[in-house]
């Protein structure tokens, strides 16, 4: 388009005048100052402003998984446990996306719990004393070997032992914890960004 | 690319004649590297390929908590499930196994830790950089078992000598004739009251220890990457093409000579050619042996793919604990403090005596002043908290690294029915360890426990199970070297017996692998053959 239509075409639009004017009068005042290049915008993870959606565990199956990450890991010297790590939450999703062995370690090995609660004292896992849950945790009394145990109860609570820790410590409220000076800090580091 | 007049047909002979580069170097790692350092600085044109691309470490690495990432520091189940190196953090840096795959006997996993980018691996070594010994190179006159490098170590010793300035190797000289001595940056630190005892109750036993020998490098890194590949290219006689995967050596039918390669870019996979007078290949010991087994050359011996070895690991083999350190109560602190530090005692079983139920040795590198995991203590709950934090800077732990001997039936052939994300078939792999490293193993963690308690500690957890085949990430052989076209597929300087311009300068090309940590080897071994293909050219024999 040369010069002289484009003007004319420009003419012909209701705001017309003010680009005109932008283009042929200069103005006499210093221009606003640029945006910054790169803006400055603050985002938040899905923890901080959402609650989980559980997909994997049956009901009874995470009310065992609930109690038990309580009792491994609590919430000591203002370090929080895993209930407010929601780490129960978090495995949930984690096992929904395990290979089938891992879920059935952990399928198996709840249901084992609370089929041991009902046996010796006839109420779920969820529901036993802390009396109770020190006798159906005995395994966790073992000394520590190399090969996971032949039992698949107590292979699972090998297992979840070191899962709840995890998610325990490698969560948001544990790094706003150790912020704030009540604990160690959680696992970080340097994270390597996907390769083209 | 065609001149005028050219109908694309032009022979082999008329486009070697016009190539532009000397030699071609396949790899940019630590053996890719050294060859492109040495020869450069000769005078030798080099182009170097690549299969990964170059990274800008500053963008390519953010600083992120676990709770920031997808799976909360647990890393994605399934992927990348032979790296056990891997974590969430790190995992995009090695190789995708679905874009790369190999295949295995089920019964017989095989961790192939892979790396795709300039500098290779030499980017994320441990840097533990040791020296071979005749222990190794004369292994067979020793014991009798397998076979002999075809040099000594006098013939290496002079490479060593250079190489391990370049990566400024800090040691400490004790003059042990299974761990020769280096050129090192002394290693004069002291030793805590802690370490003082377990180096008191191993010498009672015979065992040596020393410091630990390490590549300092330069600022962050330790690599070919930062410190060879820049002094070549200042030369003006290097070029590197990146993402450039290379699919097959091609040979002159009418010399039988090598003459370039075929390469993919790795992101288009667009397919072209290059060439040169000589082929140096230094792509990693199991893709340098999959690429000639895939070219179809220089296995007159039926040797290639053959003899693999790397050396075993078992990880947090013996887990202790000193009670006087308990609770904080005693300073931590490498020299002149009461706990902290570690060692590393190399080989000592089979030297002078011989064991009942093994052949050859292991090394031991150990510490003190770590904390041990909570997966030691028989606890739960705040019980199981307290232990852990009364234990934390209190512990003594150790990593077994044991030989693992060549055998012929130890081997990798290429799998024709699978091929990776550019159409090239993969590797089968079939090897497993034998009774050989399963008594041996035995013997380092009785040993170790021995110790511990001859130290007054308390030993939390021992174990003898090693990782599977390639966890250490040392594979070795498959492409070695010998004194015999009958046996071998490399003569003694690197170079092909079949085709006299070939050459394969990386762990592939070892005969032995011995205990010791081989990065150094590998990079004076290319060092030394570079220095003699260098002057076979001058000469024109090459």
């Amino acid at each position: 388009m040369k010069r002289r239509r484009f003007i004319q075409a420009l003419a012909a639009t209701p705001a017309a005048p003010a680009l005109l004017a932008q283009q042929v009068q200069p103005s006499q005042q210093a221009p606003p100052a640029p945006p910054p290049a790169e803006a400055s915008l603050r985002y938040s993870l899905p923890d901080a402003a959402a609650e989980p959606v559980l997909h994997f565990f049956t009901a009874q199956q995470f009310a065992a998984l609930r109690k038990l990450s309580d009792l491994l890991m609590p919430p000591v010297n203002g370090a929080p446990g895993a209930l407010e790590a929601k780490a129960p939450e978090f495995l949930d999703f984690l096992l929904s996306q395990s290979p089938a062995d891992r879920q059935q370690l952990y399928r198996s090995g709840l249901d084992g719990l609370n089929a041991q609660a009902r046996k010796r004292f006839n109420k779920l896992f969820a529901d036993v004393d802390a009396g109770q849950t020190d006798t159906l945790l005995a395994p966790l009394r073992d000394p520590w070997s190399y090969d996971a145990p032949a039992d698949p109860v107590a292979a699972f609570l090998r297992a979840v032992k070191d899962d709840v820790r995890r998610a325990t410590t490698n969560s948001r409220e544990w790094n706003l914890a150790a912020s704030a000076g009540r604990t160690r800090d959680g696992g970080g580091g340097l994270y390597w960004l996907p390769i083209d | 690319m065609a001149a005028a007049g050219c109908t694309g047909c032009r022979s082999i002979k008329k486009r070697m004649a016009e190539t532009k580069y000397d030699v071609l170097i396949i790899g940019s790692g630590a053996s890719g590297g050294m060859a492109a350092y040495a020869l450069t600085k000769k005078g030798v044109k080099c182009l170097m390929l690549d299969a990964g691309p170059p990274i800008d470490f500053e963008r390519q690495r953010v600083n992120k908590s676990a709770h920031e990432l997808p799976f909360r520091g647990f890393g994605k189940p399934g992927k990348l499930s032979h790296v056990f190196q891997a974590t969430e953090f790190n995992a995009n840096q090695w190789v995708d196994e679905t874009q790369v795959p190999y295949t295995h006997d089920p019964k017989e996993p095989y961790n192939w830790v892979r790396v795709r980018m300039i500098g290779g691996k030499s980017l994320f070594w441990a840097r533990m950089s040791f020296r071979l010994s005749d222990y190794e190179f004369r292994a067979k006159d020793h014991d009798g078992y397998g076979d002999n490098w075809p040099i000594s170590y006098s013939d290496l010793a002079p490479y060593y000598d250079q190489v391990e300035p370049i990566f400024r190797v800090r040691g400490r000289r004790d003059g042990l004739m299974q761990l020769p001595d280096g050129v090192f940056i002394e290693d004069t630190s002291g030793e805590s009251e802690c370490n003082k005892r377990f180096i008191a109750a191993a010498r009672e036993r015979g065992i040596p220890n020393t410091k630990m020998r390490t590549s300092m490098g330069r600022g962050q890194f330790a690599s070919s990457f930062n410190l060879l590949l820049p002094d070549a290219l200042a030369t003006g006689n290097l070029t590197i093409v990146p993402n450039a995967v290379v699919r097959e050596i091609t040979v002159d039918k009418n010399t039988g000579l090598a003459n370039g390669v075929n390469f993919l870019d790795r992101q288009s996979h667009r397919e072209m050619h290059a060439t040169a007078r000589v082929v140096v290949v230094g792509a990693s010991c199991l893709e340098s042996t999959r690429l000639l087994l895939n070219s179809g050359i220089a296995n007159s011996s039926g040797v290639l793919g053959h003899y693999l070895h790397d050396q075993f690991y078992i990880t947090q083999s013996v887990q202790a604990v000193v009670p006087e350190a308990r609770d904080g109560k005693s300073p931590n602190g490498f020299s002149g403090g009461f706990i902290g530090g570690g060692g590393y005692m190399p080989r000592f079983r089979n030297l002078k005596t011989k064991e009942k139920n093994f052949l050859r040795g292991y090394a031991l590198d150990w510490s003190t002043g770590g904390s041990p995991d909570a997966k030691y203590f028989p606890l739960y709950g705040e019980a199981l908290q307290k232990a852990v934090e009364s234990c934390r800077g209190a512990g003594f732990s150790c990593t077994v690294m044991g030989e693992v001997l060549p055998r012929a039936d130890s081997q990798v052939r290429v799998n024709k029915t699978v091929t990776d994300a550019w159409g090239i078939p993969v590797l089968h792999i079939q090897t497993h360890y034998t009774s050989n490293e399963f008594n041996m193993a035995k013997d380092a963690i009785a040993t170790l426990e021995e110790l511990c308690h001859t130290c007054g500690w308390e030993v939390l957890g021992r174990h003898d199970q090693m990782f599977p085949p390639g966890y250490s990430i040392h594979e070795l052989g498959t492409c070695r070297m010998g004194d015999s076209p009958k046996t071998s597929v490399l003569n003694k300087w690197n170079q092909s017996w079949d085709i006299k311009n070939l050459f394969v300068v990386d762990g592939s090309s070892f005969v032995t692998g011995g205990s010791q940590n081989p990065t150094m080897t590998i990079l004076s071994l290319s060092m030394r053959a570079s220095d003699y293909l260098a002057e076979q050219m001058r000469k024109g024999e090459i």
